[in-house]
């Protein structure tokens, strides 16, 4: 394999990892808050790559527009979602709570199959990336590139939210002892309530983004949920980093596995997950949980 | 009043007619209607209907109606083995017709064995079907991965490919085919070679891990098997890196279907090659025009999709093996079935009594663009019989 070879899969590599870091992203917030194990996640990813098609396709406005819609579309649903139910089962066992979750995959996918029907739609991709950048040493597609710098982009702006500002410090304190925040005058259920709502909406925009690299079906919520947290479990329940890292991890591990060895590539991503489970049972990033 | 008796008498007599004449006989057919297997199993199920309309018009068989019993085979082999079996349990149904995937074709062939039931698979085109899973109750009017294969190889002499990067969806109809292929392969390009082998799975939308893999394999040519909507997430993905400037893309899987060209229209890539059992715009045999303008007036569009013809040509092969069996019994059936010749919209078609195949040929060619046009037609069209 030549260099060039090389790079050009490293970078496809990079804009899956890029694209799957934006959505899991929203899981491992919830969950690092939350402590909830959100199944939702994937038909939450489906619907906004969903809206997408019909917000820029059969409506005619522009992908910006289009991603922009899924993201609030899905937060106005996860605020429905928690405000009216989800609220009700934080002091339950996980087990209730994963019950509800799956029970909202269940509602929501029929729901889409009612909306949209069961086709196959494309989106395409947007018309400011309809084509090939020629990097010098490789030619790649436009949008996977734009897919590399908003993974980045998003990481950083989230590091900023939750680590420099003061929402940032309550949502932190709220993972580690809610009752003393709650003590101390801060209304715990509306940071509870923002999390999921902003958690969510990284699905729908995760989800739009990555309409236009794919095709939309019935069961592509399925798939992405393991992927979710594949990438979440290797870099450590919780910690942001950790999942851009896992999701690195798992983009190059598809990529190069689809070439070195193509008979495995459905395997590969669970055995990384299996390998670091078992050399850091916390993931890559993370911290044993003591005491709890 | 008396009048007014005689005439419920005469109703009565008349239904009970109806009633010893017998019911209808009961014919089950199973597409994908749902999914993206629904952008052919949709069509299939229209000619399908259409068959039973028009042979129900003309007195149906053994005077007795044909009655459509149908369902949504999902792709999926297992759902589809549980529906067939109802369709047998509780339907009562007498011969089943139609799957598309070539897992779902093996399932319902399995079903067909234990049931001892009637199976005329009209899409499927595993070889398994009908070679080492061969069974009594189970035919073939479709193509098969044997065929196929034979034919990629002839083309891939004829478009002298010397390196071939070899694309087939990891399930039986893609396994199948690479085998057929490469069976094939040194009796016409013996000079030729399979530089790269990629197989993404049945019903995948993301193809960027594979794109930058044939592009950097040195091949001047695609072998593939990646059929309606792989083939249209796949060039949605590619075109952009000129991906199709310098690659021959030959291909079976139909996707010069007239389906496959509308769904892409200016999107549809330069140097495809590909196949398809039917073409609204071709009529080799005077049967097909007919044919056409009926299926034209019941989907409401000149521009017919080429799967109806096989759930069509499904209902005609059964029609004819119950009118020639005279029975609805299945082992009398399918002995009829055995060397069977039906005439279709493509000309007359034969099962063969051993390997209960049918000769059914495609027409195969280039999709090109023409003025006027906003899809892809094929031309110049070859229709090639079975050599096998």
């Amino acid at each position: 394999m030549t260099l060039t070879v090389f790079a050009l899969n490293a970078l496809y590599g990079l804009a899956l990892a890029m694209n799957m870091f934006v959505i899991a992203s929203g899981l491992n917030l919830i969950f690092g808050v939350l402590r909830v194990i959100n199944f939702a996640h994937g038909v939450f990813y489906m619907f906004g790559a969903y809206l997408i098609y019909t917000v820029t396709k059969l409506w005619g406005f522009s992908f910006p527009v289009g991603v922009l819609a899924a993201g609030l579309g899905l937060a106005i649903i996860a605020f429905f979602i928690e405000r009216l139910l989800l609220r009700r089962l934080y002091g339950q066992e996980h087990l209730m709570q994963l019950l509800f979750t799956f029970a909202i995959v269940l509602l929501m996918s029929d729901a889409a199959k009612m909306l949209w029907g069961t086709d196959q739609y494309t989106v395409g991709y947007p018309p400011a990336f309809t084509g090939a950048v020629n990097l010098g040493f490789v030619v790649f597609p436009q949008y996977l590139l734009f897919l590399c710098v908003v993974g980045p982009i998003i990481a950083i702006a989230m590091w900023l939210l939750v680590d420099r500002t003061r929402w940032g410090r309550v949502v932190r304190a709220a993972t580690q002892d809610r009752e003393m925040l709650a003590a101390l005058g801060v209304n715990v259920q509306m940071v509870y309530s923002a999390v999921f709502v902003l958690g969510s909406a990284l699905a729908g925009i995760g989800g739009a983004l990555a309409a236009p690299r794919l095709a939309l079906t019935p069961g592509m919520d399925a798939t992405i949920i393991n992927e979710c947290f594949i990438i979440v479990i290797i870099g450590g329940l919780g910690h942001l980093w950790g999942s851009f890292l896992g999701a690195l991890a798992f983009g190059f591990v598809v990529q190069f596995g689809t070439v070195w060895v193509p008979n495995w590539q459905d395997v590969l991503p669970y055995l990384l997950m299996l390998t670091v489970l078992l050399i850091r049972p916390w993931g890559l990033l993370g911290r044993p949980e003591a005491g709890r | 009043m008396r009048a007014g008796w005689s005439l419920v008498a005469a109703m009565a007599l008349a239904a009970g007619g109806a009633l010893a004449q017998g019911e209808p006989i009961r014919i089950g057919a199973m597409y994908p209607l749902t999914g993206g297997g629904a952008i052919y199993g949709v069509p299939a199920m229209a000619g399908h209907q259409l068959a039973i309309e028009e042979i129900n018009a003309k007195g149906g068989v053994l005077g007795r109606k044909l009655e459509s019993v149908e369902r949504d085979d999902k792709m999926n082999p297992s759902a589809a083995s549980a529906t067939m079996k109802e369709l047998i349990t509780k339907d009562n149904v007498h011969i089943v017709l139609g799957g598309l995937s070539s897992a779902v074709g093996l399932g319902m062939s399995e079903v067909a064995k234990q049931e001892k039931m009637v199976y005329i698979a009209t899409v499927p085109k595993t070889i398994q079907m009908t070679s080492d899973k061969l069974h009594k109750h189970v035919f073939r009017i479709a193509s098969n991965t044997d065929l196929e294969g034979d034919t990629l190889a002839e083309l891939v002499s004829k478009y002298k490919v010397k390196n071939i990067c070899h694309l087939q969806l990891d399930y039986a109809y893609g396994h199948d085919l690479e085998a057929g292929f490469l069976k094939a392969l040194p009796k016409y390009a013996p000079g030729s070679k399979v530089v790269l082998t990629l197989k993404p799975k049945l019903g995948a939308t993301d193809f960027n891990a594979f794109i930058p893999q044939v592009m950097s394999a040195g091949c001047d040519g695609v072998v593939s098997g990646l059929w309606g909507p792989h083939f249209v997430s796949w060039v949605q993905q590619a075109k952009p890196l000129g991906f199709f400037d310098k690659i021959k893309w030959i291909s079976g899987g139909e996707i010069a279907s007239h389906e496959v060209a509308v769904s892409l229209k200016d999107e549809y890539p330069d140097n495809v090659i590909s196949n398809t059992y039917e073409l609204w715009y071709h009529s080799q045999d005077p049967m097909h025009k007919t044919f056409q303008a009926a299926l034209a007036k019941k989907l409401g569009t000149q521009e017919t999709p080429q799967w109806s013809m096989l759930g069509y040509n499904g209902v005609l092969f059964a029609a004819a093996a119950i009118e020639k069996a005279k029975s609805l019994d299945p082992d009398k059936i399918a002995e009829a079935l055995e060397g069977l010749t039906v005439h279709t919209p493509v000309g007359p078609l034969t099962i063969d009594a051993k390997t209960h195949q049918s000769n059914t040929g495609q027409f195969w060619g280039p999709m090109v663009k023409q003025p006027g046009k906003d899809y892809r037609v094929m031309s110049p069209v070859e229709f090639i019989q079975p050599k096998l």
